[in-house]
């Protein structure tokens, strides 16, 4: 009896680590995952603070973008939450990401809204600017250009998405997300533009999903405080900006 | 008024005249020496990338995009000697926005940067190759890597009519980005405004003789699988 209870607890002590190992760890992941009390209607909010890891992005005399982007990212998913949003972010940590890899983030979900964010070297500090990325359909091939092999789906038959092109079908959503977040933007950052842009924005062009790049100007200010205290408007911004995108097309994020 | 009143008075107003005196020394002084900052830059960019000059040439008003401010270009008129050959044409128009700028506030592309090479395929896509500067140099963000592309493709646009795509590359290659956001990998949509036929060199059909000279076999080229995307205010960039 003894030896059966010396061999059932060397197996119960070996099964704990085991156990332990099998689970996911709820420490920093990429892509860390936060949910709450969202409602299943609403869609998954995907952060993605730019750069990251070797890539600083724009640089300052005390700053870089990598890192005012997180920060900034990480008060954003707070705000997003608090209004009943899940929110995935494609970083938590200052590591370097591909595009492909912050798309796929985004592209795990059926309905989600993938923003990307950034901080500018130049423009009036301060300001800010939603761009989106206004792919084209195929009707119109541009001249010389190879004959298009996966823009034109057949009626009855699902198409292969190009990993490329995947902006290129919610374009139009994107450009109605970055109008409302611009103009929500405008109010609560001074002197900025009224609409969204259109910007060949690398980071947005794999993303199936709406999706729009926000750029704060800019790291060249002289006070870091001044930029991070940009972070709580900007939150303010968003959230309200999604809100006003699902109101007037509640099935754009699909 | 006591004496010591009119005395401090008298020293108030002396330091007043000598403050005066050294701000507008100051101000002449600070004015020198960005002018011998931009004839430096320009000396360098004759070195680096010596102006082009072609039996062809003929003095005409071009339209060159600069930044009018950080997001926003316009266009400025300037008489520049261009050549009728699209290539040669294309070149000069680069050298003169690289090197034109008359206040740094304009500048959109970098004054370290030179157009290592210019082709023109027969489909009117033109390929323009730069030097590392370009990428380097450029200030990174969305913003500013827009304006760059826009001002190169507007002036591009407006001035050479056979155009219709750009595509840049860095040092010969295909690169992702311009400085970390503003995708290179596709080609920028051009959009030459109408001319009455024969207007001039900058009309000339691709496919006449000289007209165009053939790059390497730029990999993008065939690499192009579909349509549009964006080159912001100047148009759209295709893949």
């Amino acid at each position: 009896m003894r030896t059966v209870l010396f061999v059932l607890t060397i197996f119960l002590v070996a099964l704990v680590p085991i156990c332990a190992g099998a689970a996911p760890s709820q420490q920093e992941t990429t892509p860390s995952t936060s949910t709450t009390s969202a409602s299943s209607k609403k869609p998954v909010i995907v952060l993605d603070p730019a750069h990251g890891g070797a890539d600083p992005g724009a640089r300052g005399e005390s700053l870089l973008e990598k890192d005012v982007v997180l920060q900034m990212a990480r008060t954003v998913r707070a705000e997003l939450e608090r209004q009943g949003y899940r929110v995935v972010m494609t970083r938590n940590e200052d590591s370097n990401l591909s595009y492909d890899d912050r798309a796929a983030t985004a592209n795990a979900y059926r309905d989600s809204i993938f923003i990307t964010l950034h901080v500018s070297s130049t423009g009036q500090p301060g300001t800010a600017r939603a761009y989106y990325e206004p792919m084209e359909a195929a009707s119109s091939p541009t001249p010389g250009a190879a004959t298009p092999n996966v823009t034109s789906p057949a009626p009855s038959a699902p198409a292969l998405m190009a990993w490329d092109e995947a902006q290129q079908a919610h374009s139009d959503a994107s450009r109605r997300l970055a109008d409302a977040i611009q103009a929500h933007l405008a109010q609560l950052f001074p002197g900025s533009a009224g609409a969204g842009a259109p910007a060949a924005v690398r980071g947005l062009r794999s993303v199936a999903a709406p999706a729009a790049a926000i750029e704060i100007a800019s790291v060249a200010v002289s006070k870091p405080e001044s930029l991070t205290a940009l972070a709580a408007p900007l939150a303010t911004a968003l959230v309200r900006g999604i809100t006003a995108f699902r109101a007037v097309d509640p099935n754009g994020a699909k | 008024m006591s004496r010591n009143l009119k005395l401090a008075l008298v020293v108030l107003a002396v330091a007043v005249l000598i403050g005066v005196i050294s701000f507008r020394k100051l101000h002449r002084r600070m004015a020198r020496l960005g002018e011998t900052q931009t004839s430096e830059t320009r000396a360098r960019q004759e070195v680096l990338a010596p102006p082009i000059t072609t039996p062809t040439d003929t003095t005409v008003k071009a339209t060159i995009f600069w930044a009018a401010a950080p997001d926003q270009l316009a266009p400025v008129e300037v008489e520049l000697p261009l050549s009728a050959d699209p290539v040669q044409r294309s070149r000069q128009l680069v050298h003169a926005l690289i090197t034109g700028p008359s206040t740094p506030g304009q500048r959109t592309m970098p004054a370290d940067a030179v157009l290592l090479g210019f082709y023109i395929l027969p489909d009117g896509t033109a390929v323009a190759d730069f030097s590392d500067a370009l990428a380097s140099e450029t200030p990174s963000g969305i913003m500013s890597e827009q304006l760059a592309v826009n001002s190169l493709a507007r002036t591009l646009e407006n001035n050479v009519a056979v155009l219709r795509r750009l595509k840049i590359l860095i040092h010969g290659q295909e690169v992702d980005t311009l400085a970390g956001n503003v995708d290179l990998t596709g080609f920028f949509d051009l959009h030459p405004p109408a001319q009455p036929a024969g207007a001039g060199a900058a009309a000339t059909p691709p496919s006449a003789p000289g007209a165009s000279a053939t790059p390497p076999a730029p990999k993008a080229t065939t690499s192009s699988v579909a349509p549009s995307s964006p080159a912001g205010s100047s148009g759209k960039a295709s893949r």
